[in-house]
Order: structure tokens, then C-alpha cells, then sequence
């Protein structure tokens, strides 16, 4: 518009600028009118309580920090609005809340979900609710494959095959042969520890063994003791929430780590806190590293500890990054309704807290760069950190559509 | 693999696990063969002792000192309980009544334990004292797991003789046996009920604190220990004190073998071996017929 | 007649709910619904025969995972999914009331509550085809049979669950009144002078406790195809607590009482979760204060009332209400 300011000089033209300029100033003031009572609102059925509640308050808080960033201001001109519901990491509680949320709330945009097996259990409803749901965290590779796709569903987040995958590139050149891998019985566990199976003896290495832990469970002894008969010395570890808590501090007490060398799917600093200074040389792939240094992270992170005075953990930055995602597709489709948003995310490039993701259209996977990181003791901070050693580009990450594998890669 | 060091270590890990779930079995069954009352809320309990042990190792920074003070505390709330509403039932002797009472109870503790300490779970430290590892047969053990071992291990023998030796403990047997003939004879048998309830809860909260540094102090750490303690009873004999030390053994064994040798048998196998029980020994291994 | 009055009435009254209540509401008056069936049929065993289940869960749960195993792997139409669904727990609950009625008192109880948390350890056990601690989703409530979808939409399958809760309440009233029915009182207050009396009260107790699993089964059935969604905790422990609670609540050995401390129990939960976060505190307060001053519940205090004002009318002749207090 105002190109053509500058090079029209015809009278015509500069009718035309007036009228539409006039337009252009009184249409959000008409928009303003009509939606000046609505907000956009965002439904996070999430894990208030419960064994997953550490998570959930990190979704919670990471929320409360968008909305004071973007304020009154919000998307498309209206404040933006979360909605919180207890699921207790419970799928049936969360088709329970979700409902609740859409049909009483009349909110159709839903995020913060925090188990994996929530999400299944809410994605076959989502046609039905008219309603929109973005992962920032559920890992379990299956959500995105034929047997789970549904179009109103995307993953912003790295899933499960994909942490397993930079760890599998990584341990390439590690001259340890054999693995034991242990992970808790569900969606998430199961996905992650079968991809690390998968990605490992592609690279021509062993998993001596596979531990599934019951959901809840909370003594780790037995398992414990089982890793140090094995006499494997390194340990895949896919657990979340309390019984990571539980299980790394049981380890502590078993000096566990002074034996065996602990891989992670998920280095989270939750963890790196339960294990104290038995956390230094803990190593995984990393969903998000608040240490790397590129201008979208620093604005998030300087952000957070200005209001939180704690470092942000991976599901912090996941959690902005799906929201960061989601907004730029609102914007992009003009409006927050289902099929709009669906529509204009389809393809989308947004670069955030982790760098550049590509919200593919095949499988609704977003394309995340591949983090490897080392936790070691840190001079700035009063625990220790995890710290980048290796990034993997999305290519090499993300698997083929449709699918949790990465055939002839 | 050290098959003899796997063996101990796992043995070990078994006993550990075994003292916690007698201290809250024991109460359980005690204050059933006392009073024919399945208490739903001893699990709630058991937490409360947890959180109370965390508060006082915040505050004092004495572990030893919660190992006192959360017994004493939970044993007031159970005998506030017990005068106030078990009591009045007691002419009544409707299960279903019991049943309400205490289930009610135990979603109030639930939700005080949640509105007074807050969602998150909390961690009790080890003590100095107990921190470390023994190694046997080239496995660490930790020292406190250890310490676990030898407190139920004591627990289990210092009630046992208060039991057989002292008269407080013939007279809570003759209680069980039959309460209106120790009445006809001029015993307070209110008095022992309220007793042995506070004493029950005074267990379970040891048993709490106990299990802190371990596994933390969470919200639902009562519903998660409280069926295990039933299917002990149940093992041992509903009301044998000696049925809920040889239940806790066998529990605690089959859940830690049983995850190591078939992992997705260990729940069904405890319930099987109930259920076995149930049909050959309606009253449990050490317990009467019914 | 009058009762049968206002049976026909409430009937009436409660098809016209969906026409009323926005869309949530009828969400959460379908659950209360179902779970008003289900304490019903606990009150056969608990409320008749003063067998205290503490496993009733077991009944639920059997019946929502074969439905959803049904409709999920074949392609039926929703009644029969639901009907082969019953019929299938119905088939498991002999076994399990073979077992269960060589005890009684809690010994009982125990056995109920052992088959009930075998269910939940099954369910893991062999999580290919239960899906183990994720459930199973995407449960589907197909059309049919001749191409009727009236039962696709919420408004109509409210009506289905109406249709099953009123035909129930009638049949297992009639189970009741039965020559059947008294010999199962008969178990109650005596069960060796009902043996004595030449009465197989082991059969009559078996009969019973099939059939209060298959009635159980039916709300479980039910639950399924509407939540779209089965997971292990249908067979955990606290669901036979809180059931045995709703049958408590609402009055043990009138079928109606259980039925609306059923539904009372889930939309009381409800809307005090939404009001306040001091709910479940409220909540226990409530089952303490019935315990201590409402023994015979819910309706026991609805009949009380209206017995005290119809006292002087002759009394006696309405067989229902002098049941309530047992």
C-alpha cells in the first residue's frame, strides 16, 4: 500500500489508496467491536496432581508467562485466555476434562496435554469436538504414524524415535557395544525404548536387555540392582515425572551412576536436580536446551528467569515453543477456528526456542533439530547444566512420514 | 552375572520393601481382630505420617526426631477419630457403616495432605548417618535400606513380645478373642479400642516416615499402599499379627522376584496367591476360620 | 399404583431432559445415568442378600472391555456389541460366583475384591489386545441394526440408557417381589434357617451375584461406546469403594435408593469439583454425617418424610416402602 503511495501519481490511484486506507482504519475498529468480549481461549488439560504433576506445573507456568508476554495485545487483536483442567495423568480423566472443555467452555483449541497415552486416548474424539489439539510434549512416535493419524492433531514437540535417533547418531563412535534400556509401561516408554532399539542395532550395537516399570511405580530396587548384575555399563533410560525423580535418586543411593554411565532420552534438569552432583557426565538427547544461543531463546529464557528466578526445563520450552507455533498459525489463517488453523499449519516454518521447525504436512510431525547434550557442573548456575555437544540437522532426525522409522538413512 | 551377589542383593531389596509394608499391615490387622473394622483410611494415614515426617525434618532438621513426633501426631488423629465417630457405631455392627466412615475419612485426609503441603511430592533426605553404601558380594547396599530392615525387624519383635508378655498385650488378645466377656469382667474395653487404634495409626505413620527417603511423600501414596496391606491381611489372616509379618515377607518377595523373573506376571501373581488362599484357608495362612 | 404412577411419570420427565439441558449437562446426566444403573445392581447383592461386594468393579470393567473389544474388532451394530458384551461377563461372573459363594462376611468381600484387581492386573498383562495402561481409544458407536443411527447422536443414546435403566429397575424389581426374591431375603436375616427350611441358598446366592454382575456389566457396556474410551481403572479397587458407597448412600435394599445415590454421587461430584477445590472434603464430610445420622440414606430420608405425613391413612399397604428400612 504504501508503495503505491509512492510511485502513483494519478488521481485514480490515490482515490483508491484513500478508500482503502479509510477501510483499513475502520476495519479493526469493527472487528474490535465485534469480538472486543471475545478471547481466544486454550484448553490445557494437563497434570495438576498426580505422578506427572511436575510436568504439568511446567506447562502451567510456561503458559502464565505467554500470556503476561503477549498481553492485552494477544493474537489476531484478542487476549488470549488458558483454560486449566486436573487429568491426573489419567487418560480417561483427560477425555473427561477435554469434553468438558469443548462442549461447557466452548474452547476448541487444546494444548499442554502431558501423557502420551492421554493423547491417544483424546485424538479419535477430536473430529467429533470440532477441536484442535497441538502436542508440545507427548513423545510416543505412534501419534503420528497411520494407526493414530487424525488431521486436527499436530506435534510441535521431538518425539520419542527422534531423541532416540541424535543419541543413536551420537553413540556411533562410542566404543561401548552393549546397552540394557529401561523405561516405564506406557505409550511414551514403550515407543522410546523400542525406537532406541530400532536406531542402535542400525548402528551395528546391542540392547542386552529391555525393563518395562509399572505406571506409578515408586521403588526402583529391584531394577537397580538388575542393571549392575548385567554388567552392561550403559543404561537408556525413558522414565518422566515422579518416577524419574524416584528412580534417579534411588540410583544416587545405589551408587548407581558411579558404575554404570546413565543415557537419557530426555536430559531434564528435574532430573539433574534429583541426582545432585551425581548428575555431572549424565548424557541424552535433549528436547531443549535453555542454553542455546540464538536470539528467539534468549528472549524466552531472560524472560523466564526474570519471572520464575529457576532455569527453564525442556518442557518449558517446549510448551512456548508449540504455543509460539500455534499463534503464528492463527495469524496465518486470519482467525482460531479448527479447520482454519488446521489449514494454515500445514506447512508452516516457524523458527523459535529450538531454531527452525517445519510443521509437515504429510504427518503433522513438526521437523526439530536434534540436541545431544552433557550435563556438567556450571560456574554461572548453583546446579549443574546440560550443555550442548552435538545438533543434528531436522533431516537427520525426523523420520519418514507417517512412520517411526528412517529406512536407507 | 555374581549369581550369589544377585541373590542377596535382591533378598535384601525384598526385606527392605517387606518392613515397610508390615508397618502399615500390622496396624491393619490388629485393629481388625480388635474390632472387626476394615479401616480404608489406614492408607491415609500411613501418608500423613510421611508428610508430618517431612515437616518435621524442614523445620527441626531432625530425621530422629520425626521418627517421634509423626507417630504422636497421627495417633492423636486416629484417636480423635476413633472417640468421636468409630465409637458410636459399635452397637451397630454394620460393616457397610465402617466402611463409609473410614473411605470418608480417608478422602478428607487426602485432601487436607493436598490443601496443607500443596500437589508436588516431597523428599526427605537420608540422614548423615545413614548415608552410603555396604558392599556385599561386590553389590552396593545402601546403609539406610539396611536400617529399614533392622527397624521393622525390631518393630515386629517388640510388638510381638508386648503382645505375649506384657498384660496390656493379654488383655487386647482376650479383646479379640471375646470383648463381652473382658467387659462382664471389669475391663474398660472402650479404653482398649481406642488403644490399640492410636496404636495402629502410630505404626502406619512410622512406616510413613520411614518410607519418605525412599520414594518421597506423595498425594496417593495412601491408595497405592493400602491394597497391598489388604491382600497381606488377607495372606496372613485377618486379625494374626503374626499372619501380617509372614504376609509382608511374602509380598514383598513376590514383588521383587516376580519383576525380575516374569515382569508382567508380578501383579496377577499376588492377587492369585490371595485368591488361592481365600479358597483353601477362608481365614488366611495364621488366621482362625471363619 | 400410585408408584407405578410416578415410575411412568419420572419416565416421562426424564425424556424430555435432553430437549432442556445444554449439551455438557446431558454429558454428565448420561454418566450419572449409567452409574445409577450400576449401583443398582450392587444393591442385589448388597442390599437382598447382604453379601457385601467389595469387587464390583470387576463387573463394570468386564463389560466395558468387551464391548469395546467387540465393536472395535467387529463390525456390529451398537445393541449387539452391547448385548454380547453382557453376555460375555455374564459367562466369566459363574466361575467367579462359584468361588466367591463358598465364603461369606468378608472373607467374601475379599474374594470379590481379589477378582476384581486380577481383572486390573490382566489388563496388563496382556496389554497387546487391552492396551495395558494406555486403554483403549477410538472405540466406536456404529449405527444399526437396519440402518437405525438414532442411537449415534447424545440425545439418543440417552434414550438408549433411559430404555436400559427404567427396563432394569423393572426387571430386578420383579426379581425382588419374586418367590425368588424372598427366599433371597430369606439369606439375609438367616441364612442357616433358610437352609434349615430346605432351600440350596449357595445356588440362590450364586444365581444372585451372576446376575448382579450381569446388570453391572450392562452400566459398564453402556459406559464404553459413550466415553469412546475403556482404561484399567474401570477395575480398580476404588471403583468398588466408591460404588458400595453409592449403594450406601442411597439405601441399601430398595433398588430406587441406589439409583439415586448413584446419581446424585456423580453429579454432586460434578458440580462441586467445579465450584470448589475443597470438594473431596466436603464430600467425605458428607459420607461421615450420613453414617452417623442417616443410616438408612437417601431414600430412607425421602420415605421417612413422606411416611410421617401419610402415618394416619393405614399403613403397610405399600410393600416398597416398608423395605426401605430393613
Amino acid at each position: 500500500m504504501t508503495d503505491s503511495i509512492k510511485s502513483g501519481s494519478t488521481r485514480r490511484t490515490i482515490l483508491k489508496t484513500g478508500v482503502a486506507s479509510a477501510a483499513m482504519l475502520a476495519s479493526p475498529a469493527i472487528l474490535r467491536v465485534a469480538t472486543a468480549a471475545t478471547l481466544i481461549k486454550i484448553g490445557i488439560p494437563t497434570v495438576i496432581t498426580g505422578g506427572y504433576a511436575v510436568l504439568g506445573s511446567q506447562v502451567m507456568r510456561t503458559c502464565k508467562l505467554v500470556q503476561k508476554m503477549t498481553g492485552s495485545k494477544g493474537v489476531l487483536g484478542q487476549p488470549i485466555e488458558f483454560l486449566y483442567k486436573d487429568t491426573q495423568g489419567n487418560p480417561a480423566d483427560c477425555v473427561r476434562k477435554t469434553q468438558e472443555l469443548v462442549e461447557r467452555d466452548n474452547c476448541h483449541l487444546i494444548t499442554g496435554v502431558v501423557v502420551s497415552s492421554e493423547a491417544r486416548a483424546i485424538m479419535p474424539k477430536l473430529a467429533e469436538w470440532k477441536a484442535f489439539f497441538i502436542s508440545h510434549g507427548c513423545g510416543d512416535g505412534a501419534l503420528t504414524t497411520k494407526e493414530f493419524f487424525v488431521p486436527n492433531f499436530f506435534r510441535a514437540n521431538t518425539s520419542a524415535p527422534m531423541g532416540a535417533r541424535a543419541l543413536a547418531l551420537y553413540l556411533k563412535d562410542s566404543p561401548e557395544k552393549n546397552f540394557i534400556a529401561l523405561g516405564s509401561d506406557y505409550a511414551w516408554g514403550r515407543s522410546s525404548v523400542a525406537a532406541f532399539e530400532d536406531q542402535i542395532k542400525a548402528i551395528g550395537k546391542n540392547l542386552t536387555d529391555k525393563i518395562y516399570t509399572p505406571v506409578g511405580n515408586k521403588d526402583f530396587s529391584t531394577y537397580i540392582t538388575k542393571i549392575m548384575q548385567s554388567g552392561v555399563k550403559d543404561c537408556y533410560i525413558a522414565l518422566q515425572g515422579d518416577e524419574a525423580r524416584g528412580f534417579f535418586s534411588q540410583a544416587v543411593q545405589y551408587e548407581l551412576p558411579k558404575r554404570v554411565q546413565l543415557l537419557t532420552e530426555i536430559v531434564a534438569q528435574d532430573n539433574i536436580r534429583s541426582l545432585g552432583k551425581d548428575a555431572i557426565g549424565l548424557a541424552g538427547s535433549a528436547r531443549y536446551v535453555f542454553t542455546y544461543d540464538i536470539p528467539q531463546n534468549k528472549v524466552f529464557t531472560e524472560a523466564f528467569l526474570a519471572e520464575y528466578k529457576e532455569i527453564p526445563d525442556w518442557t518449558d520450552g517446549e510448551m512456548y515453543q508449540a504455543l509460539m507455533i500455534l499463534f503464528a498459525a492463527m495469524e496465518k489463517a486470519g482467525s482460531p477456528e479448527t479447520d482454519k488453523v488446521v489449514k494454515a499449519m500445514e506447512d508452516l516454518e516457524v523458527t523459535s526456542v529450538k531454531g527452525p521447525v517445519l510443521m509437515r504436512k504429510c504427518d503433522h510431525q513438526g521437523e526439530n533439530q536434534g540436541f545431544v547434550v552433557k550435563v556438567a557442573a556450571s560456574s554461572k548456575y548453583p546446579e549443574p547444566v546440560a550443555e550442548i555437544v552435538k545438533i543434528y540437522s531436522r533431516e537427520q532426525i525426523t523420520p519418514d512420514c507417517l512412520s517411526t522409522g528412517y529406512k536407507g538413512r | 552375572m555374581n549369581f550369589a551377589g544377585f541373590i542377596v542383593a535382591q533378598t535384601l531389596n525384598a526385606f527392605s520393601q517387606a518392613a515397610i509394608l508390615f508397618f502399615i499391615a500390622c496396624g491393619l490387622t490388629l485393629i481388625f481382630g480388635i474390632m472387626r473394622i476394615i479401616n480404608f483410611a489406614h492408607g491415609g494415614l500411613f501418608m500423613v505420617g510421611a508428610y508430618v515426617g517431612y515437616s518435621t525434618v524442614a523445620y527441626t532438621g531432625s530425621f530422629w526426631l520425626s521418627l517421634l513426633i509423626a507417630p504422636i501426631t497421627v495417633a492423636a488423629i486416629g484417636g480423635i477419630f476413633e472417640k468421636v465417630f468409630l465409637s458410636k457405631l459399635y452397637v451397630r455392627q454394620d460393616a457397610g457403616a465402617y466402611l463409609m466412615l473410614t473411605f470418608g475419612l480417608a478422602i478428607i485426609l487426602a485432601q487436607a495432605v493436598h490443601l496443607i503441603w500443596g500437589p508436588q511430592p516431597r523428599s526427605v533426605a537420608i540422614p548423615d548417618l545413614l548415608r552410603g553404601v555396604v558392599v556385599i558380594l561386590n553389590q552396593p547396599f545402601p546403609i539406610y535400606r539396611l536400617f529399614l530392615i533392622a527397624i521393622g525387624a525390631a518393630a515386629a519383635i517388640a510388638l510381638w513380645q508386648f503382645l505375649e508378655r506384657t498384660r496390656a498385650g493379654l488383655l487386647i488378645r482376650a479383646v479379640s478373642q471375646n470383648a463381652e466377656m473382658v467387659h462382664a469382667l471389669g475391663t474398660d474395653v472402650a479404653l482398649v479400642r481406642t488403644g490399640i487404634f492410636m496404636l495402629g495409626c502410630a505404626i502406619a505413620a512410622l512406616g510413613g516416615v520411614l518410607s519418605a527417603p525412599l520414594v518421597t511423600a506423595f498425594l496417593g501414596m495412601g491408595s497405592t499402599v493400602i491394597i497391598d496391606a489388604f491382600v497381606i491381611v488377607i495372606i496372613g489372616g485377618m486379625g494374626s499379627f503374626l499372619g501380617s509379618i509372614v504376609g509382608s515377607l511374602l509380598v514383598a518377595f513376590v514383588q521383587v522376584f516376580g519383576a525380575y523373573y516374569f515382569q508382567d506376571m508380578a501383579l496377577a501373581i499376588i492377587y492369585l496367591l490371595m485368591l488361592l488362599v481365600l479358597i483353601v484357608r477362608p481365614g488366611g495362612l495364621l488366621g482362625k476360620e471363619q | 399404583m400410585r408408584e407405578r404412577l410416578v415410575i411412568a411419570l419420572s419416565a416421562v420427565l426424564l425424556c424430555l431432559v435432553p430437549l432442556v439441558v445444554p449439551n455438557y449437562t446431558l454429558t454428565l446426566i448420561v454418566e450419572a445415568l449409567i452409574f445409577g444403573l450400576f449401583a443398582m445392581s450392587l444393591d442385589l447383592m448388597v442390599g437382598y442378600t447382604r453379601l457385601h461386594s467389595f469387587g464390583h468393579a470387576a463387573a463394570y470393567g468386564m463389560g466395558a472391555y468387551s464391548t469395546a473389544l467387540i465393536l472395535l474388532h467387529f463390525n456390529l451394530p451398537l445393541p449387539i456389541g452391547i448385548i454380547l458384551g453382557v453376555a460375555i461377563s455374564v459367562v466369566i461372573a459363574i466361575p467367579i460366583a462359584w468361588i466367591c459363594t463358598k465364603s461369606t462376611g468378608v472373607s467374601f468381600a475379599m474374594l470379590t475384591l481379589a477378582f476384581a484387581q486380577l481383572g486390573y492386573a490382566m489388563i496388563f498383562r496382556f496389554k497387546d489386545i487391552s492396551g495395558g495402561s494406555d486403554g483403549i481409544g477410538g472405540i466406536p458407536r456404529p449405527a444399526g441394526p437396519f440402518g437405525i443411527d438414532f442411537f449415534q447422536s447424545k440425545s439418543g443414546y440417552f434414550y438408549l440408557v433411559v430404555f436400559c435403566l427404567v427396563g432394569s429397575y423393572l426387571l430386578c424389581r420383579a426379581i425382588v417381589t419374586s418367590p425368588f426374591g424372598a427366599v433371597l431375603t430369606g439369606i439375609r436375616e438367616n441364612e442357616a434357617k433358610t437352609r434349615a427350611l430346605g432351600y440350596n441358598t449357595r445356588a440362590y446366592k450364586m444365581a444372585v451375584v451372576v446376575m448382579a454382575y450381569g446388570f453391572g456389566s450392562l452400566a459398564g457396556a453402556l459406559y464404553t461406546p459413550f466415553a469412546g474410551f475403556v482404561a484399567p481403572e474401570l477395575f480398580f479397587w476404588l471403583v468398588s469403594g466408591r460404588v458400595l458407597i453409592m449403594v450406601i448412600v442411597g439405601g441399601a435394599g430398595t433398588l430406587i435408593g441406589p439409583i439415586l445415590g448413584g446419581i446424585c454421587f456423580m453429579l454432586l461430584e460434578q458440580q462441586l469439583s467445579e465450584v470448589t477445590e475443597l470438594w473431596p472434603l466436603i464430600f467425605g464430610s458428607i459420607f461421615i454425617a450420613f453414617v452417623m445420622l442417616a443410616p438408612d440414606g437417601i431414600w430412607g430420608l425421602l420415605t421417612k418424610r413422606f411416611r410421617s405425613k401419610q402415618v394416619v391413612p393405614g399403613d403397610g399397604e405399600d410393600g416398597e416402602t416398608s423395605r426401605a428400612t430393613p
